[in-house]
Order: C-alpha cells, then sequence, then structure tokens
C-alpha cells in the first residue's frame, strides 16, 4: 500500500510528465487558453494513461514475453500494439465527448485526437515497463502520470487567464509568453527532482 | 458513417495487409538483423579493451576486421552466479544454439532470477600472464534498455575500460553515455573494491563533485534518470560476478 | 473550368499554388510556432545539431509518404476507427524502413532505431493527416507533409545551433562534420585558456536542458511574430 501511494506521489508530482520531463507538451501549449477546456482535456488525458498503462502492462506481461500465451518472444509488437491499445481508449473518449459536450469537442479540435500521438501517454507505458513497476504500481503510475498531467495544465490555464490583460508585447503574447512561463515552471520542478516520498510516509 | 461490416472487412484486411509484409520481410532479414546484432556486440565487447590493443580504432574497422580481431584475441567463457564453468552443452540446454557466451541473450537473462542467470564472460589475453576480464552488464534507462562492457585488470578490481550502449535515450542527453567518446573513457583506473576489500562497484556522481574519487564517475548533464540506471546497473551487474572471480583469486 | 481540366491532366502538377503548399509551413503556418506540433520532439532532440538533423529527414519521410497513402485511402477509411488507420499506416512505414536499415545499415539503424518512438509520437504526422491529408488528393498531401517537415526542421536546426554552442561549444558532435569551436582544451577551435580575455568562458550547463529549448522556442515565436505581425493573437 505504501509503495502504491508512493508512486502514486512521484509520478504525479515529482516526476510530473509536463514539467519535469516535457512530454506531451503539444496539446498543452495549444489547449491550456481556458482553464474550463483544460480540465476537459485533462480529464480525458487521466482517464486514457489511467486504463492505458495497466491494460498495456497486461499486454507485456501475458502477451509478448516468452511465457506468455504464445510462448513465443514477440517484443518486436510492443510498440505497435501498445499505441493501438491507445488509439482505442481515445477514440473511445473522442466519441463520448462528441456525445456528452459538443461544445467541449470544438474547443479541443484536433487535439483531442492528437492524445492518441500524447509523448506523455505513450512515453508512460514505456517507462512502465522499464522501471519494471509490478502491477498495482502500474496502475498508480497511470494515474498518477495522468493526475500530473492534468495538474500541470490546469496550473498553466489559470495562469493564462489571468495574465491575458498583463501587458505583455503584442508578438509575445500567447504562445510566447506560455513557453516561458513553462520553462520556469519546469525549472521550479527541477528542485523537486531525487525526493523519496516514501521517507515522509515513514515519519 | 460506415456500416459495421465495412469497418470490420477494412480494418482485417488493412492489418493483414500489413501483417503478412511485416512478417515475410521479419522473417526474410531476420538473420542478416542477427549476424549484424552479433557483430555490433563484438565491436562493443572490444571497444572496452581499445586502449589495449592500441591499433586502429574499433569503430572504424570493418565487419570482417572485428571477426577476425574478436576471433584472436578473445577467449568466452559462460558462468553462473555460483561462479562453475558451464560448459557448452549446458549453455545449449538453455535454450541458446552454439553454446558461447556470444550467444548468450542478455535481456532474456535479465528477466530472470538472479540466481538463475548465465552470465557471458569475455578474457582478453594479449598480454601475456596478465589476463583482462571484460564483464557483459545490461540494466534499464529512462525509455528502454541500456547496456555496457566493463573491463577489469588481471587484479580483478581495476577498471581498464569501459563501453556503453542503449536501445533509446534521449539524443545528446541520456544517449551521451553512447555518443560522448569522452564519458567511457572516465572509466579507466575506477577501482571495484575499497581497500578493505569490500564491494564498492563505480557509480556516476552529478557536477563532478567527487566524495570518493576511487568509486565515482562524473555523470552526463540533464540525464539523471539514465545515470540512475546506469550506476544501477554497474552495482547489480558486476556483483553478479562476483562468485566466479573469488574462484579465480584462490 | 480550363484549370480544373489540367489538374486532372497532371497528377504531379507544380504550379503556384503547390509551391505554396510547400513554402506556407516554413513561416505562416510553421507547425511548431503557430500550429503547435511536434513540440515534445523539439525539445528533446534539440541539445546537439547531428540528432536534429537525423530527426528533421525521418519526419520528413514518415510524414510525406503517410500523407500520400492516407489520401490514397480517405475515402474508404470508416471515421469511428480513423485514428487506428492512420497510426497503423504512419507505424507500418516506420516498421519497414526500420527493417531494412537493419538489414543493409546497421550503424544507421542504430542511430536511428532511438528516433522510432519520437517519430510516431511526434504530433506532426498524425496532426496533418487528420488536419490536411484525410480531405485532400494524394499529390498534395504529399507536398504539405514536405513543407510542414521543412518548417519543422528549419526551427529545430536553429534551436539545436543555439543550444550545442552554448551548452557544448561545438557544432554537429557525432557527426563527419563536428567543429569543436570554444572550450577549454588545445581541441577546441578557440582555446579559451589561450586567449586572455575569453578565459572567463564557460559552457552553458542550462543549455544542455529541454528548459532551455523552451525560452529559445519563445524568442524565436517573438522575432517570428514580430516581423510577420499577422502571426500575432494567433494562439
Amino acid at each position: 500500500m505504501l509503495d502504491f501511494f508512493n508512486t502514486f506521489i512521484k509520478s504525479a508530482f515529482i516526476e510530473n510528465m509536463i514539467l519535469s520531463y516535457f512530454l506531451g507538451m503539444c496539446s498543452y501549449l495549444a489547449v491550456s487558453k481556458s482553464v474550463k477546456t483544460a480540465t476537459g482535456l485533462g480529464l480525458a488525458v487521466i482517464f486514457v494513461q489511467g486504463i492505458t498503462i495497466p491494460v498495456n502492462w497486461l499486454i507485456s506481461e501475458y502477451l509478448l514475453v516468452e511465457t506468455g500465451i504464445f510462448g513465443i518472444d514477440l517484443t518486436f509488437l510492443r510498440f505497435i500494439l501498445f499505441i493501438a491499445v491507445i488509439a482505442s481508449m481515445v477514440q473511445l473518449v473522442e466519441m463520448v465527448v462528441e456525445k456528452v459536450s459538443p461544445a467541449l469537442y470544438n474547443s479541443l479540435g484536433i487535439f483531442l485526437p492528437l492524445i492518441t500521438v500524447n509523448c506523455a501517454i505513450l512515453g508512460g507505458s514505456l517507462f512502465m515497463i522499464s522501471r519494471e513497476y509490478n502491477f498495482p504500481n502500474a496502475v498508480a503510475f497511470g494515474l498518477g502520470g495522468g493526475m500530473g498531467w492534468a495538474l500541470a495544465i490546469i496550473a498553466i490555464a489559470a495562469i493564462r487567464e489571468k495574465i491575458r490583460y498583463s501587458n505583455i508585447p503584442a508578438p509575445l503574447q500567447g504562445l510566447g509568453i506560455a513557453f516561458i512561463i513553462t520553462g520556469l515552471m519546469g525549472m521550479a520542478f527541477m528542485s523537486l527532482m531525487g525526493i523519496d516520498p516514501a521517507a515522509f510516509f515513514k515519519y | 458513417m460506415r456500416s459495421s461490416k465495412f469497418i470490420i472487412v477494412f480494418i482485417s484486411l488493412l492489418t493483414s495487409i500489413v501483417a503478412l509484409v511485416l512478417s515475410v520481410l521479419f522473417t526474410g532479414l531476420k538473420d542478416k538483423h542477427d549476424e549484424n546484432q552479433v557483430i555490433f556486440s563484438k565491436k562493443s565487447i572490444l571497444l572496452a579493451i581499445q586502449e589495449e590493443l592500441g591499433d586502429g580504432s574499433v569503430l572504424d574497422m570493418t565487419n570482417q576486421e572485428i571477426n577476425e580481431l574478436f576471433d584472436k584475441n578473445i577467449e568466452q567463457l559462460v558462468v553462473n552466479s555460483e561462479g562453475h564453468i558451464l560448459d557448452k552443452e549446458a549453455v545449449e540446454a538453455k535454450g541458446y544454439l552454439g553454446g558461447l557466451a556470444e550467444d548468450v541473450n542478455l535481456s532474456k537473462e535479465k528477466k530472470k532470477k538472479e540466481t538463475d542467470r548465465l552470465l557471458p564472460l569475455y578474457i582478453y589475453k594479449g598480454k601475456k600472464d596478465n589476463p583482462i576480464y571484460i564483464v557483459t552488464l545490461k540494466g534499464s534507462g529512462l525509455w528502454d534498455e541500456v547496456s555496457g562492457n566493463i573491463a577489469i585488470d588481471a587484479d580483478l578490481n581495476t577498471v581498464v575500460g569501459a563501453s556503453f550502449d542503449h536501445v533509446s535515450e534521449t539524443p545528446g542527453m541520456g544517449a551521451e553515455i553512447k555518443d560522448n567518446p569522452n564519458f567511457r573513457l572516465r572509466f579507466k583506473g575506477k577501482k571495484i573494491y575499497d581497500e578493505s576489500g569490500n564491494y564498492r562497484s563505480v557509480k556516476l556522481v552529478k557536477g563532478g563533485v567527487f566524495t570518493d574519487p576511487e568509486h565515482e564517475v562524473d555523470g552526463i548533464t540533464a540525464a539523471t534518470l539514465t545515470g540512475v540506471g546506469v550506476s544501477k546497473m554497474l552495482q547489480n551487474g558486476i556483483k553478479s560476478y562476483e562468485a566466479y572471480f573469488k574462484t579465480l583469486k584462490k | 473550368m480550363t484549370e480544373v481540366k489540367e489538374r486532372k491532366l497532371s497528377f504531379f502538377a507544380f504550379g503556384r499554388k503547390e509551391r505554396r503548399l510547400v513554402t506556407e509551413p516554413i513561416n505562416d503556418t510553421n507547425p511548431i510556432t503557430v500550429q503547435i506540433l511536434g513540440v515534445c520532439s523539439a525539445l528533446a532532440v534539440t541539445s546537439l545539431m547531428w540528432p536534429s538533423i537525423v530527426m528533421s529527414i525521418a519526419v520528413l519521410f514518415v510524414v510525406a509518404f503517410s500523407s500520400f497513402f492516407t489520401s490514397l485511402l480517405r475515402n474508404y477509411i470508416p471515421s469511428q476507427v480513423r485514428m487506428i488507420v492512420q497510426l497503423v499506416i504512419i507505424a507500418f512505414l516506420v516498421t519497414v524502413v526500420e527493417l531494412f536499415l537493419k538489414a543493409y545499415s546497421f550503424p544507421v539503424w542504430k542511430q536511428l532505431s532511438v528516433f522510432i518512438g519520437l517519430i510516431i509520437t511526434n504530433c506532426i504526422p498524425m496532426g496533418r493527416l487528420e488536419a490536411y491529408a484525410m480531405a485532400n488528393s494524394p499529390w498534395k498531401s504529399f507536398l504539405d507533409g514536405v513543407g510542414n517537415s521543412l518548417g519543422y526542421g528549419i526551427i529545430l536546426i536553429v534551436i539545436s545551433f543555439i543550444r550545442e554552442l552554448l551548452g557544448k561549444g561545438s557544432l554537429m558532435a557525432g557527426s563527419p562534420l563536428e567543429v569543436k569551436l570554444i572550450g577549454n582544451s588545445s581541441a577546441y577551435l578557440i582555446n579559451t585558456s589561450e586567449v586572455s580575455w575569453l578565459n572567463w568562458y564557460s559552457n552553458n550547463n542550462l543549455m544542455s536542458l529541454p528548459v532551455a529549448a523552451m525560452f529559445i522556442l519563445a524568442i524565436i515565436i517573438w522575432i517570428q511574430r514580430s516581423s510577420n505581425r499577422k502571426l500575432i493573437n494567433i494562439s
């Protein structure tokens, strides 16, 4: 249980996908103009990340290895299978969002399907393999990673809403200043690297 | 909106064409892939003792030259975690055709329990009475596997060379363990045991601030997690050869 | 009417319109600074110039050809499963190239294998498939792909030039054209330890971190939008 919380906190805050690794930047920058749409996309990412990482864990543990169901080493298919799982999850989310909230669907535009190729999602699945997580940890990592991503996009959306009427040079407004803010947030997050939440739980 | 029937036919047609082409290509080119892979790992092993070999950069050699150099100078062994040498039949029984150290698949071995692993060991006997032992290591970087070869002097303590490789670390950051020619040179002269004989291994530290210079190497800027992975690989990997080294010391 | 006829006759026409497909994404609709596609890789690979160039060429092939093939199939792809189809096409192209390179040019494969994940998760291929190739003819889609990857490549090369020069003191490290420009040993062209008024100089490690790319990119956007004022307030 402690391990679960440890991985969760670590993946959400300390090793934040956006602010520590700068993964999943495209949709993060493009959809962070208002808190409302940012929250929508954030929830979609939590959902997709939270489902695909455990599913991909099961795939790589039971299908792709020599001791798995097929009895042959299929690791060369890992990439395509992971992407296929992610794409089908995103397609599902897209259909649901289109039905439930057409307004959100329109404001997300092309960046909803682009969750599929969001580096944070596939990166999460690959990190999960290279860090050799067990199943509960993979679940915690999926949820934590997604929440960290959502947190970062909501945070920058709030900042961008606040600075909309600030006196920024016109060519730097919007995207330019968003890059600079993210850079500063990233530098702040660099100081969290290496903190071990497990040590905190011991007290 | 298309009918479900059309979707099913379309998807199955597309995936079967793709799968067919890929599997034909994969099986057709597999022999060549394997051959290239073997040459590449030989090159990597020779690179770890580049400074001992001297003549010409290993990286510029043709496949044939690599094979000749390797066969002439390198002796290969497979040991287990208890320090016993396994013969050809025993290795083949574990599923590796050919039964030599170069046939052992390290990625597969990494997934096994530590006590069950086969450990390939390469010995360079270029200098008489002074064999150099090259251990092969496998670990995890940020995205995927990292690997390394560490050449250890006949005293079984001093590192004389190293070489590293990775599957997909970020270029310019984690990938520098392979791409930066200076990185592997930093390992020369480091010690694996401390003065009282305790196992210490070698680890990467950030920013070149050493507290224990005999066992520490300057890491790569902006690649903290690859560095952690490499340190962990060195710590666990060299240790698994300890049992065999003990039998040598006797 | 006559123009339409001409267009139909010459499948590979390269007139004014087609030329604009290639040149527009370099400035007016640049994938990184205007469309906000492919930012992750622009941050990840740009600490050195050579990987940036390799990445740009790889992306050029993948975007151009996946646009072409997707456009050929565009009237048959069911909208409910289009993302999976698009990704299958992208991943298929990448894997075929990978298998051939691994067999016939192993060192190149070794270098490129690192990028494969970055190409597939790069937003540009899928972004252009969604935005353009699903609705336009194959040849136009191909040109659109070429143009967008050129726009992407230019930004990558500019960022990596600054980052490598200030962060490592070299240019094109790792390639045959490597130049060691500035540093404190005799291996560099400008040896800072010998030039008395330059001995304060040392490489800036911040430039090797992805954070540096964020700031450089912001400055590029600033300069680009100052000179091209219609881009202001686009996003």
